[in-house]
This record gives structure tokens, sequence and C-alpha cells, in this order.
């Protein structure tokens, strides 16, 4: 089932803008429910433009956003309600948490939304219980946990809405690797225990080959592909146009077939360059 | 040998809700005049405490830090420590003042109170030596994150300073940032002469370094060429540090009953390495 | 809706007013606006603006530019024009309602009011048009150091530190705000609907987390102001020395002319 569809999504932003912005132009493409979708792009390549307007933040200036068959525009006072079912979190979430602990900063999301009593609390402890926020926690101010705590507290926020569909603007800039690899087993976590749809946008090739199913390549405000994570780390020479990259594990193939050794091309992660070469090793042994 | 800073046995502790936490712990360590060293260490580890210590901006609790041959104690010489050991901090934004590149620039030397003439010639070379010449008339927040970051390299560099630290540089930068930087700083270690300390937790910016001191807990563990830091994958993975994908192929190698050499970073070597392993099997 | 504040109004073009010393500027442009004021007849005021129109074409920017200025303080025109209607009671009764009634010296009074309040914005905007923030900080600065005589020095470079890095975080400020607001929108925050106190108190979410974040700036930029030997103005020097030209003294001269004819034709007439 196709879950988001987007069509012909071009935007385009006035000069008076005081950010630094990038246009989106003429984009369209389709989103299966319960895919992990990789967004990879330089800065300014339209891909955090286009993400914003997946929940309606930004309005196309031509083309449409489809949630479930349905234009998010179809009707604008109502556009509030799909950001429940698209969730989008923010590069540095962090920066959005304002509440005076951490279980009502939590709520926030799911109060907008006309959740309360049993139900608020119950979603506030279950997405707590299924990202790793112990119940210490709870009752902490958010300022005073340290910068990775926080981006936990900020992503779970965004999960209580339980939204059907999840965005992530690079989730892990600014991290430590510890840091890192928390938030990439929080986004695991979650999708394990709720089925949504992942859309994740990063820099980081290696990360989006070991955990998505499509990479979609966003350049100048084009769709440059969409396509599977093999299909798209297939064609090193294009993304390297683009400034863009293939995982390093597959460059250290690309340098050894081009030294004449016998192993396949579509290797892109550390786990599957290890069987490969295993087995390249006990054909040897064999011959 | 001939050293710029000299730490001896520092120890540098803070109070945090009435626990005394010693960020950094009896540390001792000389960084020799013109060379480029890497401090490696995640989040905690104490190097951002120590890169505030290396120009006074924090004071060790114990301890001395020489600069120099000038105690950074010593507040007869606070300003002079501060322009010899520059600094260059995480977030870009933070530390830019003025909403004009030139003028930004023009900052610490103007504080100096270096002549007008004198000061737009070192604008001008500074903001030539990272790159950003054609730029000097734009707002900051025009900039990428990497210019700007190259902006405040070059505003440090325009006190004409002996050693420049930079304390997570590349922290929020894309990698084209990231790349930028790193290349600016190797350029101006070889070229201008310049001590470089580059404090991150990405292994891969130490490949070229002269020296790689791995911290932890208040403490360095390892010191030493990037070739022998980087041969213990697995103390470095323990410690929180980001091992590029390269030496995580080679240390999986190596468990997986390949002889392969592990102390290489660059795509190419690996893939040397790899080569020379499978060449051996068949012999 | 943060998009509409702009700051800073210089619009970028190489005319004899561009080109003038700021200090220079800001002077006259306060010499102008008191004579305008004084111009007490219509001769003088009528004078006045011919005048100003004249500076107007010679700073070449568009026209269209002050117009729009001009619509932003339509409401106070017309607020003032109609007091001033009202407020004379001499003079020939035009029109009378209930106790009201509006004279031909009210008339007079409210064209008279409106049209010194329109050359006021005119000659203001020809001064932020012409000139970049940064050199009117400067000037400001400079124009104020005869104060340091009277032990308020570091006032003076207090004031000017504090303009300058207002200029260089207030974009900052503006796109951190844009940022956080849709954070918040996306969490299904309403902030544009509700009556007053909804509102206000759907700022909250947004001003905490930008209150938060601007402490934290402040005490990271003051790190790295005292790593770039920041020491409170002490012994500082300029990079960019502000010099008098030829053109200083023919914007003078001109300006002089200009405000002689204002006070021949209050004398004369």
């Amino acid at each position: 089932m196709t879950i988001l569809e987007v069509k012909g999504l071009t935007h385009t932003y006035s000069e008076s803008s005081a950010a630094v912005t990038d246009a989106v132009n003429d984009v369209s493409f389709g989103i299966e429910k319960g895919e992990i979708i990789g967004i990879i792009g330089h800065t300014g390549s339209g891909k955090s433009t286009l993400v914003q307007h997946l929940n309606g933040l930004l309005k196309p200036t031509a083309g449409t956003v489809l949630f479930k068959d349905e234009d998010i525009w179809k009707n604008p006072k109502e556009i509030r309600k799909i950001r429940s079912k698209v969730g989008l979190v923010f590069q540095y979430p962090e920066y959005q948490l304002f509440e005076e602990t951490v279980y009502a900063d939590i709520a926030f999301g799911p109060k907008n939304m006309g959740v309360s009593g049993d139900e608020l609390d119950g979603r506030v402890r279950e997405i707590c219980n299924i990202i790793g926020i112990k119940d210490e926690y709870l009752e902490k101010s958010p300022f005073d946990l340290s910068g990775g705590e926080k981006r936990r507290v900020a992503i779970a926020g965004v999960m209580a809405m339980k939204p059907e569909v999840i965005v992530f603007d690079e989730p892990t800039a600014g991290l430590d690797p510890r840091g890192r690899e928390d938030v990439m087993n929080i986004i695991k976590n979650y999708r394990e225990a709720s089925d949504a749809t992942v859309i994740i946008i990063s820099h980081s090739m290696e990360d989006m080959a070991a955990l998505a199913d499509k990479i979609l390549v966003m350049n100048k405000g084009k769709l440059e592909l969409f396509d599977t994570v093999e299909n798209v780390f297939s064609q090193g020479e294009r993304l390297r146009a683009m400034g863009l990259n293939v995982p390093i594990v597959t460059r250290i193939f690309a340098e050894l077939i081009r030294r004449g050794i016998n192993l396949p091309e579509n290797v892109f992660t550390v786990e599957a360059a290890v069987e490969a070469l295993k087995k390249l090793k006990e054909e040897d042994g064999n011959a | 040998m001939d050293n710029i800073i000299e730490i001896k046995n520092v120890t540098y502790k803070y109070t945090d809700e009435d626990k005394t936490v010693a960020a950094v712990n009896r540390v001792s360590l000389n960084i020799e005049r013109g060379s480029f060293t890497v401090i490696l260490g995640h989040n905690g580890s104490g190097k951002s405490t120590l890169a505030k210590l290396l120009n006074g901006l924090n004071k060790p609790t114990e301890g001395e830090v020489i600069v120099d041959g000038i105690n950074t104690k010593d507040e007869k010489y606070e300003l002079e420590i501060k322009r010899r050991v520059g600094m260059v901090f995480q977030n870009p934004d933070n530390q830019l003042i003025a909403s004009v590149v030139e003028e930004d620039v023009a900052f610490g030397p103007e504080n100096l109170g270096i002549e007008p003439q004198e000061i737009r010639k070192r604008v001008d070379d500074a903001l030539k030596s990272v790159g950003m010449y054609e730029f000097r008339k734009s707002a900051p927040h025009k900039l990428s994150g990497g210019q700007k970051q190259r902006v405040a390299i070059a505003g440090i560099i325009a006190m004409t300073p002996s050693c420049i630290v930079l304390d997570e540089p590349t922290a929020m930068l894309d990698p084209k940032g990231r790349s930028e930087i790193i290349n600016t700083l190797i350029h101006l270690n070889k070229d201008k002469k310049i001590t470089v300390i580059l404090i991150t937790h990405y292994m891969e910016e130490a490949e070229t370094a002269d020296r790689v001191i791995v911290m932890n807990d208040g403490e360095i563990i390892d010191d030493g060429t990037p070739k022998t830091v980087f041969k213990n994958v697995k103390r470095l993975k323990e410690v929180g540090l980001d091992v590029p994908q390269t030496t995580e192929l080679l240390y999986a190698l190596n468990q997986n009953g390949f002889k392969v050499d592990t102390n290489v970073i660059s795509v190419e070597d690996t893939a040397a390495a790899i080569a020379a392993a499978l060449e051996d099997k068949k012999d | 809706m943060l998009n509409d504040i702009t700051f800073g109004q210089y619009y970028e073009s190489r005319s004899p007013i561009h080109r003038t010393d700021p200090r220079v500027k800001i002077v006259l442009t306060f010499i102008l606006i008191v004579f305008i004021f004084l111009s007490n007849n219509i001769y003088a005021l009528i004078f006045s603006a011919l005048s100003v129109l004249a500076v107007l074409l010679v700073s070449r920017v568009p026209l269209k530019m002050y117009l729009k200025n001009m619509k932003a303080i339509l409401p106070i025109l017309i607020f003032t024009a109609v007091i001033n209607l009202f407020y004379s009671s001499k003079g020939t009764v035009l029109l009378s309602f209930w106790k009201i009634s509006i004279t031909t010296a009210g008339v007079y009074r409210a064209v008279f009011t409106s049209l010194r309040i329109i050359l006021l914005i005119l000659i203001s905007s020809v001064l932020t048009y012409t000139t970049t923030p940064n050199d009117l900080t400067d000037a400001i600065e400079s124009l104020c150091s005869p104060l340091k005589y009277i032990g308020l020095k570091s006032a003076v470079h207090t004031l000017a530190m504090m303009m300058t890095i207002a200029l260089r975080f207030i974009p900052t400020l503006i796109e951190e705000a844009e940022k956080i607001m849709n954070a918040q929108k996306a969490r299904g925050a309403d902030i544009e609907s509700g009556n007053l106190i909804e509102r206000v108190k759907a700022l909250v979410p947004i001003l905490i987390p930008l209150l938060m974040s601007s402490v934290r700036r402040a005490y990271e930029l003051a790190e790295a102001m005292e790593c770039r030997c920041y020491n409170g103005g002490e012994g500082k020097t300029r990079m960019k020395r502000m010099k008098l030209s030829v053109i200083d003294l023919r914007m003078s001269i001109y300006s002089a002319i200009l405000c002689a004819g204002i006070i021949l034709l209050n004398v004369l007439i």
C-alpha cells in the first residue's frame, strides 16, 4: 500500500526569507507502508525543504502530497491533523524542549492532538519503554540532561504522537559515536514496535547502507535517483558527480576489483564484505 | 626538542551538584612547536577541558601549563597567552562577532591595538590562507557551516598565533565542510608552520597527524603516531571513538582468520592490505 | 510570519549620498529634520518638500522603496491628520455636525502636519537606505566619542559592541525562531489560531527554547571573545578609519543652502 505519494512537488522561496533555503523542483515519488527510506544529497540540495512538505509545514508552490491517497491540503484548516500521522524530527531536536519535566515535554505532542488522561499517560510510558528512557528521568528537567539524553527525549516527543510515517532530518548530527549508535537503535526499536514507515535524511552512506530499503537522491532541488540501496550505490560515478559517495566498504571493493581480484561489486556493509572475502578465501583454498 | 606547550601534572576539578569532578586528572604532556597533534576522545572524556587549559581559559587546579615559557596562571600575560594560543570552537555561529566577514576577522587584531594598515594586511592574508578572501564583504549568516568555521579560523590567524587549538571544529558540519576544515588545517600547519592541536572524535581526521593522543575519563590512555595508536582498534572502540569503516573492516577480517595489517586508514591502503593478505594465502 | 521582518534596509548603489561619510550623513539628516520642522509657512514647507525630493533622486534608491516606507506609516499619518482636522476652531467653518466642526484652519493644519511627517520619514529613509547597519553603528560610536572626556568611555564602547552583536545575531535568532516554531508545529502546536490569550500561551513553547539557546549562545560568544583578546575595549584600534573627503564637504554645503532657503522663506514671507 502506498502511504505517501508526492506528485510534481515544487517549492520556491521568496527572496525575503531570512533563512538560507533550498528550493524543490518538480519532484514525484511514492513510499510504500513499512519501508525505510534514506534521503541523501549535499547541503542545499532541497532535502530539508522536501520533508517539510510531507507533514504540511510547507505548502507546495505547485504539485500535491497525498497521504493514503488523500491530498493533505484538501482542507487547509485541518492541516494540523496530518502532523500526528507524519511525524517530523528536526535536526538538533533537543532545541525544541521547553517543558518543566521530561514527562510533560514528551506529552506535549499527543496533548496537542487531543489525547488526555490515562491514554496520554499510557502513551508517554509506552514510548519511554520502547526507546529506553528510565522512569526516574521523567520528573527531571529536560535542561539538566546530557546532550545525547536530550535528543532521546526530543525524539520521544515526536514518537509519542504515534505517527504512521516518521521522518528524521539528520538524527545523529553533532553526536559522538555512542550517541549516534543510541539514536540508530532508538529508530530501529521504534520501527520494530510500531511497524511505522521511516524516512531518514543522512550524510552517512554507511548508515544508509546498513538501515535503508531504498534511497532517494536529491540534487539541486531535483529527484536524481529513487531506487534500492543496491541500484543506487552501484552508480558511484553519478553520485560522485553530485558531491556524494558510496559507502567506504564499496569503495574498498571497487579498488580490489580494479586490482584484478574476483569480488562482487554489490557489497555495502562490513558484514557483507567479510562474508564475500571469506567465500573468496574458501574458493581459493579449494582450487 | 622545542616545546611550545608544556603541561605539567595538571588536574582540573569543577563542582557539579555538590560533587567535585576531576575533568582532567594528572595529565602531563608536551606539544612540539610546528607539530600537528590530534586529541581523540568521546564527549565527557575531558578533551574540551584540556583544550581550555592550553590558553588559560581554564586555570589548572593543580599543576602548571607553560606556553612559550609563560605560566598560564600569570595574570600579567593573560592576553599574550590567548594571542599565542588561538582557539576555535564547535559552533561557528557563536564565535563570529561582526556582521561582515572582514570586520569579524579584524576583531582580534583590533583588540590587540594593532595599527590600522597592519590590521588590513593581516585580515587579507588570514582570509586568503583559509580561502575565504572572496567572501570578505559577505554576512556570516549567508555562509555555509564550513565557510563560517573557516572565517573563525581566519579570525584567529589574524592574531598571528604560534599555535591554534580547535575544539571539535567539524562536529556540526556536513562532509564537505569537514574536509574543507581539515584541508585548511593541513595547509596552515605545513605552509604557515603553525602548531595545530585538533580535538575531535572522528578518527579519520587524525590520519595525517604527526601525533595522536587518546583521552578517556580525564586521562591520557594512548599517545603516539596514528599508525601505532590505530593498531589497537578494540580499545578505541571501547572508549567510544568513531572508528572509520576501513579500520572496522580490517578489524573484522582479522577476527575472521585473515592476517591483515590493521594500522591503515585510507581506502587505497586498506585495499592494498586486503590484497596483500589474499596474496599471502595463495602462497 | 517572521519572514516579513527585514532588518537594516540598505540598498546597494554608488550614489554621492552612499559615498558620504556616515557620520556626516547622520548629522546632516538631523539638521535637515530640525529645519523641516522650522518651516512655518506653506512656501517654506513646499521648498523643503522639493529639496527632499531632490535628495531622494540623488540617492538613486528606487522611489517605490520610499513609497513602501510611507505605506507602513499610513495609519499614524491618518491619525495625526484627523486629530489636527478637528483641533482648530479658527477660520471659516466648512462642515459642522454635532459638537464638531471642520474649519479651513483645521484642514490647513492637517495638511501641514502630515507633510512634515512625510518629509521626516523620507529624509530618515535616505539615511537607512544609503548606509549599511555596520557603518551606522560605527558612526554612532564615533559621534559619541566626545562622551569619553566626561568619563563615559566604556559606556560608549559597550553600546557600540552591543549594537554590533545585535546586528550580527538578529538574522541568526530569526532563523532559529523559525526552526523552533516549525519543530513545535510538527508536534501539533497550534500557533496561528485561537483568541489572544491562547495565542500568547502558544508562544511559550517557542520563547523558552529561544531564550535557552540565546543564553547558551551568549555564554559561548563571551568565551570566544575572550579567546580573541577582548578586553572591554581597552587600547582597541580600528581597521577602518573614517576619513572626511571632498564629497562630505559638498554635501554639507548643499545642505547649508537648503537650510538657508528655508530660513529665508520663513523670514521673508
